[in-house]
């Protein structure tokens, strides 16, 4: 192993000294216990901050290090938004950390054939042979005209992500840096965006709110704001009412007041109906929405209502609204269809009219990542403004802003060719005319991450001849997973940074190990919860394991000095002049050096001046390597109240807008409709046909307002009678906790399965039609294929429904992980079971809304 | 002398599992094998009623330190290598243990076998005989040949087993057990004896764990306990003692409802 010393002291001078083999030792000013106690006691070590990476919660954590060893995980003191505590997944990393399965040293591919269950046949190599294989391959497109097939896969990232996903990429000369978030939410963010004109997670008052209602997701298990939702939840039942939207009943749903099993799917005509309730019984938050003039409620369930007799105030279109598709949804429709009986819908209506504004309706996954799901998100999102609990005490919050530098500019670095190929279309098809992706308003604005499978496949718009991923597993990660086999097999080259040998590095030509989030890396992540926003730091806290580099920055200059090598210096000259240390100005002259200062840069503002006028305090970097995290002053209630919804910005005579149109809370979307209209115009045709290409059924100006759409389903429900429901691990940290052992020892916290299983959760009156019992063997299957799995009978799935955990049925990734490694799988993946699709609005990966259905046969 | 017991506020829990895996980072158990847990913290889960009115409880258990410990009656060794100490905790003494498993045999929360009896857990684990203690890091399988490592290399590497070894020291019972010798939750006295609270406790990310000294009047314990009526496990297929019924007198209590559901 190479020795870093030099750098790890200077680094850590504060934190912990290394002796001169590079493994750290006790430094002197370690402090544990010290064992007073009749020579009892913790042996001495040190807590040092960092950031947990396993979810996006991502909570400021600190790690106690003895002997040079990360030994336990805490919450960061500093938090404002974790307290001081982590959810299971912290505990779990440490078993990521020494994963007895980890790449070692780069290594390269010795059989050409790539399959799955093929042994690529990989040898190790040096960092110089891999770092030269990679810079020839990509000098060579660059040489032959063609940079745009170099492809640049992000899953999980931390901030530093822009290094090697923006500015690698544009100044290589690629349009191609692909990012996975439309895998996991954005459709959620659509719904979101098209009301209230931002294009973000929410945040949630839980505290202060008297009701809450958990809508497709399960916040003290999953999601987001894990640990600060653990903290509150035992409080938030005394204070307010808890009422869940979910098929399944997950974790929170099992402690709530209310549990509503909606039928998959149906979340639309659920969110629509509450709406008529809290209408017709003049429930709506007058401060908000506003009022009739005369003051008398003419919501009535059938009956359209003149505009003019409104007088609204923060919003727009509630009357168009009501007269396009509210006033017809009535409970009585609705629980036809939903599933939820007519009595808990207007009780639960009732129950969050009369608790205004101080309600928060917490929008998941569940309720958004559907063929049709940009809708449903939009409904469910917009009760907050119907209730006025949207930046008020107690509802659902935007967030405090964060000290931090952003990218910097790139144009003086973009020769000829970076400014041609950069510019050319991505290989994603965004913007295609099925394909609106309308991030923030713009056709193709939005990554489609799962359709570049496909569009690799078909080679259209052209073929992708070499790409680099890191921190992803795109062919275990994806629904319709098996595409992704067939798209990797045939790509020419690939260059995988990983910590393991994951399903896609089974395809890899070079493989390049990585230095482990939380533990090993420098890096920083910007997030908010509970009010609070963070800029938390990510510092190695440990000398790496192995022979391992920075993926995010450091393997991005170390291809850039291979690029300068090669004669093309333009990225060794950005990364140089722009990433100097902001404490020295000195520009990086390894890449080690460059991943440190890096960090500094970005994070920068956070520990000076700037910072403390936003939030806390940080007195230079190394107060800030101690803290490890900055927090902003809480986020002001009402912020955007009074128009600010939406900001026209003018840049170069044009006026464009950032949030709604109307600068107001948005239920008729004039910001949606003006980016259908655009993406229509660009395609030369109207909305509806636009909407019909996008498999959405509505018409004229339903379009424009928050509306039911009937789900579409794969496998019609005579040859599929069952509706499969995907659901996640609280044990999986994203995709990379699955080597671990205390994953399957502790599987039963995810309520209803069993440790050590991957089982299918039916209810037991489904299983007695079947025949079968709790360990009994079956065969299930979808449009996508046959699968076998055990059943488990468990009361918490809906009759016709069946639920499985995500997260096992690896073929790679580690000895735990698989049956047997690099051929069978341990369990089956969610991700083969259901087929690709896309929420075409927003190009989100569709995963709810009971798009798959299921045969089921006794084995 | 404080008598040391735990409330578990299970309106708070939502059993996560942060506990028993905080546990396992703090005092370095091994993975399940052959019939022991090794999870010094666990769960007890139970499913009620049907759909859509079922009902799911979630019940994190351990060592119930009983005052009336039968464990402690079974030990065979003199003086005892399970025994009482003056604060009420159930102690295990790693040098005295023979390794016959009559505490195993006669904890009313323990197995000798779970995979056997089918127990949904055991306070009591076994460390067999002659048996390599964390096989896992004793591995020398590599996935990739010269390219991935192994069980064996990195904990060689790190320096310790478990790689994630906490070290502690404690004169009765050490941070990573030998084989032949029983073990189980000692309510981290090392810790607590420094003041801290067991790494359950503070872990808990719902502050549904409380640990204190139930002879004191003012502490959150004895508060609690006053407060709420409390349950106590009766063995470990999740019976509870009846009221007025004493069982083995354990001293970790359970208050409120996991579903707050009518």
């Amino acid at each position: 192993m190479r020795i870093r010393r030099r750098d790890f002291l200077k680094a850590g001078a504060a934190l912990g000294a290394v002796a001169a083999t590079g493994m750290p030792t006790l430094n002197a000013f370690a402090a544990g216990s010290d064992q007073k106690a009749g020579g009892m006691g913790t042996e001495p070590g040190k807590w040092i901050a960092s950031t947990c990476q396993g979810c996006t919660t991502w909570c400021p954590v600190e790690i106690f290090v003895q002997n040079g060893r990360a030994v336990k995980v805490k919450g960061n003191q500093y938090s404002k938004q974790n307290d001081g505590y982590v959810c299971p997944r912290g505990h779990m990393s440490l078993q990521q950390l020494y994963d007895p399965d980890r790449v070692k040293v780069p290594m390269k591919r010795t059989n050409p054939v790539k399959g799955r269950g093929v042994d690529p046949k990989f040898v190790p190599i040096t960092w110089d042979e891999a770092l030269n294989t990679v810079a020839d391959k990509m000098m060579e497109l660059r040489k032959n005209n063609e940079s745009e097939k170099y492809m640049l896969l992000r899953g999980r990232y931390s901030y530093m992500r822009d290094v090697i996903y923006d500015v690698m990429t544009k100044v290589y000369g690629s349009p191609n840096n692909i990012s996975h978030s439309s895998l996991c939410a954005e459709a959620e963010n659509f719904g979101a965006y098209y009301t209230e004109g931002m294009w973000g997670y929410r945040d949630y008052d839980v505290s202060n709110s008297k009701y809450v209602v958990i809508w497709g997701c399960d916040p003290t298990n999953s999601n987001r704001l894990v640990p600060a939702m653990i903290k509150r939840f035992g409080d938030v039942l005394d204070t307010a009412t808890v009422a869940v939207v979910d098929p399944r009943m997950q974790t929170t749903a099992t402690k709530a007041q209310e549990w509503l099993p909606i039928i998959p799917g149906q979340d639309g005509a659920l969110a629509t109906a509450l709406a008529h309730v809290i209408l017709t019984e003049g429930l709506w938050s007058r401060e908000f929405v506003g009022d009739f003039k005369d003051g008398k409620n003419l919501f009535k369930a059938g009956q359209t209502v003149d505009e003019a007799a409104f007088d609204e105030k923060e919003t727009h279109g509630i009357v168009k609204w009501w007269n396009i598709e509210l006033k017809d949804r009535t409970p009585d429709w609705a629980a036809k269809i939903t599933g939820i009986s007519k009595e808990q819908i207007i009780r639960v209506a009732k129950g969050m009219g009369k608790a205004a504004p101080h309600v928060v309706v917490w929008m998941g996954p569940g309720a958004a990542m559907h063929v049709r799901g940009g809708y449903s998100a939009m409904a469910v999102n917009a009760l907050n403004g119907l209730l006025g609990s949207i930046d008020n005490v107690g509802g659902t919050l935007a967030g405090a802003k964060q000290a931090a530098n952003s990218i910097p500019k790139l144009d003086k670095y973009l020769d000829e060719v970076a400014q041609k190929h950069g510019k050319m279309k991505k290989i994603d098809q965004r913007g295609t005319k099925a394909l609106p992706s309308l991030n923030e308003g713009k056709s193709g604005g939005g990554s489609i991450a799962n359709n570049v499978a496909t569009a690799m496949l078909a080679k259209d718009p052209y073929d992708i001849k070499m790409a680099i991923g890191y921190m992803n597993n795109f062919t275990f990660s994806c629904t319709g997973a098996q595409r992704w086999e067939k798209a990797m097999e045939q790509l020419p080259f690939y260059v995988h940074i990983t910590t393991n040998v994951s399903e896609m590095t089974q395809y890899a030509d070079i493989v390049l190990p990585a230095r482990i989030t939380m533990f090993e890396k420098w890096a920083y992540v910007k997030q908010k919860q509970n009010r609070y926003a963070h800029v938390s730091l990510i510092q190695p806290v440990v000398e790496p394991m192995w022979d391992v580099r920075h993926d995010e920055t450091e393997i991005p200059f170390l291809i850039a000095e291979k690029l300068k090598e090669r004669g093309f210096s333009n990225l060794h000259e950005c990364l140089v002049n722009e990433y100097k240390d902001p404490e020295t100005g000195l520009p990086a002259r390894t890449g080690e050096e460059f991943a440190l200062y890096s960090v500094k840069y970005y994070t920068h503002p956070a520990w000076s001046e700037k910072g403390a006028t936003m939030g806390d305090r940080i007195n230079g970097w190394e107060d800030y390597r101690q803290r490890g995290v900055w927090n902003s002053n809480p986020y002001k209630y009402k912020s955007r109240w009074g128009g600010k919804f939406g900001k026209d910005e003018e840049t170069d005579g044009k006026t464009t807008t950032k949030g709604t149109v109307s600068h107001k809370f948005e239920f008729y979307s004039e910001t949606l409709k003006k980016a259908l209209t655009g993406h229509a115009e660009k395609h030369k045709t109207d909305v509806d046909d636009i909407l019909k290409a996008c498999n959405y059924t509505a018409k004229g100006e339903l379009a424009f307002v928050p509306h039911y759409e009937p789900p579409f389903r794969y496998g019609d429900e005579k040859e599929y009678p069952f509706t499969f429901i995907d659901y996640k691990s609280r044990l999986n940290r994203e995709g990379r906790s699955q080597n671990s052992p205390w994953y399957y020892e502790f599987h039963k916290v995810d309520f209803g399965d069993e440790s050590h299983e991957d089982m299918l959760q039916i209810n037991p009156s489904d299983a007695s039609k079947l025949g079968v019992k709790t360990g009994d063997m079956v065969k299930i299957t979808t449009v996508t294929g046959s699968y076998m799995l055990k059943v488990k009978l468990w009361e918490g799935v809906r009759p016709g429904t069946v639920a499985k955990c995500y997260g096992q049925g690896h073929w790679a990734y580690g000895k735990v992980a698989s049956k047997e490694f690099g051929k069978t799988p341990r369990g089956v993946n969610n991700n083969e079971i259901m087929p690709f699709d896309t929420e075409r609005l927003s190009g989100a990966n569709v995963r709810n809304g009971g798009f798959t259905g299921v045969k089921i046969e006794k084995a | 002398m404080p008598k040391y017991g735990m409330v578990i506020d299970l309106q708070k829990c939502v059993g996560c599992g942060a506990c028993a895996l905080a546990c396992k980072t703090e005092n370095n158990t091994q993975d399940r094998a052959d019939g022991q847990t090794f999870n010094w913290a666990d769960f007890l889960m139970k499913a009620e009623g049907k759909f859509p009115d079922a009902k799911f409880t979630v019940r994190p258990v351990l060592c119930n330190h009983c005052t009336n410990a039968p464990c402690v009656e079974a030990c065979p060794v003199t003086p005892k290598a399970m025994f009482k100490t003056a604060d009420g905790i159930t102690m295990h003494s790693d040098a005295r243990c023979i390794g016959c498993q009559n505490c195993q045999r006669a904890c009313p929360y323990s197995t000798t076998d779970v995979e056997k009896d089918q127990a949904a857990y055991s306070v009591l684990s076994f460390n067999a005989h002659g048996g390599t203690v964390h096989p896992f890091y004793h591995d020398k399988t590599e996935v990739v040949p010269g390219c991935t490592s192994s069980g064996a290399e990195i904990a060689q590497k790190a320096g310790d087993t478990p790689p994630h070894r906490t070290l502690y020291k404690h004169p009765e019972y050490e941070s990573v057990r030998r084989s032949g010798i029983s073990e189980k939750c000692i309510f981290c006295e090392h810790r607590v004896k420094n003041g801290e609270k067991p790494n359950c406790v503070v872990a808990c990310p719902a502050s549904a764990r409380v640990f204190g000294d139930q002879n004191d009047p003012n502490s959150e314990i004895s508060q609690l306990l006053k407060k709420h009526k409390a349950v106590q496990l009766k063995n470990n297929k999740g019976d509870l003692l009846k009221a007025g019924e004493k069982g083995t007198q354990p001293n970790v209590y359970y208050i409120r409802s996991f579903s707050v559901r009518k």
